[in-house]
């Protein structure tokens, strides 16, 4: 479904992103796994081609220089060239590492807004069913989003991330700050609404242990390198995952 | 009560004249420094319409309103876009602009007392002891209605939405499929059609001189500075605010000072709240 081959993310001269392959199956969910800095938001931007609009930017700017190699196929079709909005369009949607909730809009309005692409039965539809399997978000439907918490947000950030009608959604660090019990939550729902709404599910984070039993497929990133990949139970029967990458919950972040 | 009424109509008129101005700055992050211009372009596009081609005066003002749009849309789409997000360029630029257009039109001699707009209605009606002339009447009622469907218009509609949403986080809207190129543009489009409807309302009120785009893209610049830049709904109450200061002004001290108070306001918000009274300060956002 998505295929990307030999991609390579220079900042300036500092390679974040080294020769990499990944790919994502139908209705699949492929986990990324790496230490702080190791280049999974850089991937995630790349996919989604929020990297290319960055690049853009600071080109324009004459801010740094951010050099792009690669090649991400979608259903077949070389969309490296293609930009974010374009990719949403597609079905690629990316929702961020830290949320980027609009702050000063209520949740209703957060999800109305990530409804642009959705035609108005399909906003319905899809509104219903994040209230349906995120309860709390309709109970603070009015809540302004900068007033949430953490794991509120990260509720809002997927369930509006769902309102542009996805066929690839693209998780950057969901579990980022929330307390265990909310992880598990949530990587529940992720498993849930990736069997519900017939999509594919890429997920980043750090420590691989609360995502690791969702997964189909995994990749684990090195300082931008891929170290090593594989499905579920022959990551978890490598002795140097298990010490590296199931690290305990209290040291993170 | 002659206050209450001078310094409702003044602030609306204030409110009319900024509120392009902080659409587009809100949407875009783009000061529209041709803003003035483009106010004084439809003024005398309705007056071509209606005085050198006939047309009716309703009619020429529709006209005018879109061909604003429009040239706002194109001034975007082939000067600004290429310096969007330099906001230092993105001021010389649409400055530059509406120098251009303004003295363009000094130089083609439109100047002189020959161009006036009439009244949409003439005469005047008296309210609480106080002789108020249609016009004015027209411009608070307009005014009022203006603010109230762009509110409308930000919450219920799909593109009014995705102005909320890049106006928030420009990066985050992109993700969701807001194509941000597009939305920029018709921003842009919108403020200069507001800046026209403004025109339109007001210039009946006086004659069409080329001096007016300085002095509104002035006053323009206060309100969005005391309401706090990128916030439109402060930006209305600032033009209130300011508004009213500038009527008590004129009232105890003469006629003479009416620019001193926008200009004094410039100064106090920045050295005292520099965010403006109802804009957040943006948190530098951490990089992990
Ligand atoms: N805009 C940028 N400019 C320069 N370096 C960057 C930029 N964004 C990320 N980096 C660097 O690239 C590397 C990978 O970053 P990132 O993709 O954010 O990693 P992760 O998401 O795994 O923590 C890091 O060393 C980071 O400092
Ligand atoms: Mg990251």
């Amino acid at each position: 479904m998505l295929e990307a081959t030999g991609l390579m993310v220079f900042y300036e001269n500092m390679l974040a992103l080294n020769n990499i392959s990944i790919r994502c199956g139908v209705n699949q969910i492929i986990g990324v796994f790496g230490a702080n800095s190791a280049g999974k938001s850089t991937l995630m931007y790349t996919l989604s081609g929020i990297m290319q609009d960055i690049q853009k930017k600071e080109a324009m700017a004459g801010g740094e220089r951010i050099t792009l190699m690669g090649e991400v196929r979608y259903m077949g079709e070389d969309i490296s060239g293609l930009k974010p909005s374009q990719r949403a369009r597609k079905g690629i949607v990316l929702c961020p590492e830290r949320r980027r909730i609009f702050n000063e809009s209520s949740v209703l309005e957060n999800l109305k807004i990530g409804g642009y692409l959705a035609s108005s039965s399909e906003a319905r539809n899809t509104l219903e069913y994040v209230f349906k399997i995120f309860p709390p978000l309709a109970r603070l439907k009015k809540r302004i989003g900068g007033f949430l918490s953490g794991g509120e947000q990260q509720m809002l950030a997927i369930g509006r991330a769902l309102m542009a009608q996805p066929k690839i959604l693209l998780l950057d660090e969901p579990l980022m700050g929330l307390s265990p019990l909310m992880q598990a939550e949530l990587i529940l729902a992720t498993k849930g609404i990736c069997e519900e709404m017939k999509l594919s599910v890429i997920i980043t984070e750090q420590y691989a242990r609360p995502v690791l039993p969702i997964v189909d497929y995994a990749y684990i990133l090195e300082n931008g390198s891929a170290v090593m990949e594989g499905s579920k139970q022959e990551l978890m029967d490598n002795p140097d995952v298990r010490s590296a990458y199931f690290g305990i919950e209290e040291s993170y972040e | 009560m002659d206050i209450l009424i001078y310094g409702t109509i003044n602030s609306v008129t204030l409110a009319l004249y900024a509120i392009g101005f902080a659409m587009v700055y809100g949407v875009s992050r783009l000061p529209n420094f041709a803003h003035g211009a483009l106010y004084v372009v439809s003024g005398f596009i309705t007056w071509s319409f209606l005085n050198s081609l006939g047309l009716n005066y309703l009619l020429s003002i529709i006209l005018a309103l879109i061909a604003t749009a429009i040239i706002g849309a194109l001034i975007y789409q082939f000067v600004l876009i290429r310096v969007r997000g330099m906001e230092i360029s993105e001021i010389i630029a649409s400055y530059a602009i509406g120098l251009a257009i303004l003295e363009g039109f000094r130089w083609g001699g439109f100047k002189g007392l020959t161009y006036t707009l009439p009244a949409f209605i003439e005469g005047s009606v008296e309210i609480a002891g106080v002789s108020v002339d249609y016009q004015r009447l027209l411009v608070v009622g307009i005014g009022a209605a203006v603010v109230g469907l762009l509110w409308l218009f930000t919450r219920y509609t799909r593109i009014g939405l995705a102005m909320r949403g890049m106006a928030q986080d420009e990066r985050a809207a992109l993700m969701l499929g807001i194509d941000s190129d597009l939305i920029a543009v018709v921003a842009m489009g919108f403020g200069s059609m507001l800046a026209g409807l403004a025109a339109v309302l007001l210039l009946p009120l006086g004659n069409i001189v080329v001096e007016a785009g300085y002095n509104i893209l002035i006053l323009a610049i206060a309100v969005c500075i005391v309401g706090g830049l990128g916030s439109w709904m402060g930006a209305v109450l600032a033009a209130f605010l300011i508004g009213f200061a500038q009527i008590l002004t004129v009232v105890y001290l003469g006629a003479h000072y009416q620019m001193v108070v926008a200009l004094l306001a410039i100064i106090l918000t920045l050295i005292l709240r520099p965010s403006g009274l109802f804009g957040q300060q943006k948190e530098l956002e951490e990089r992990v």
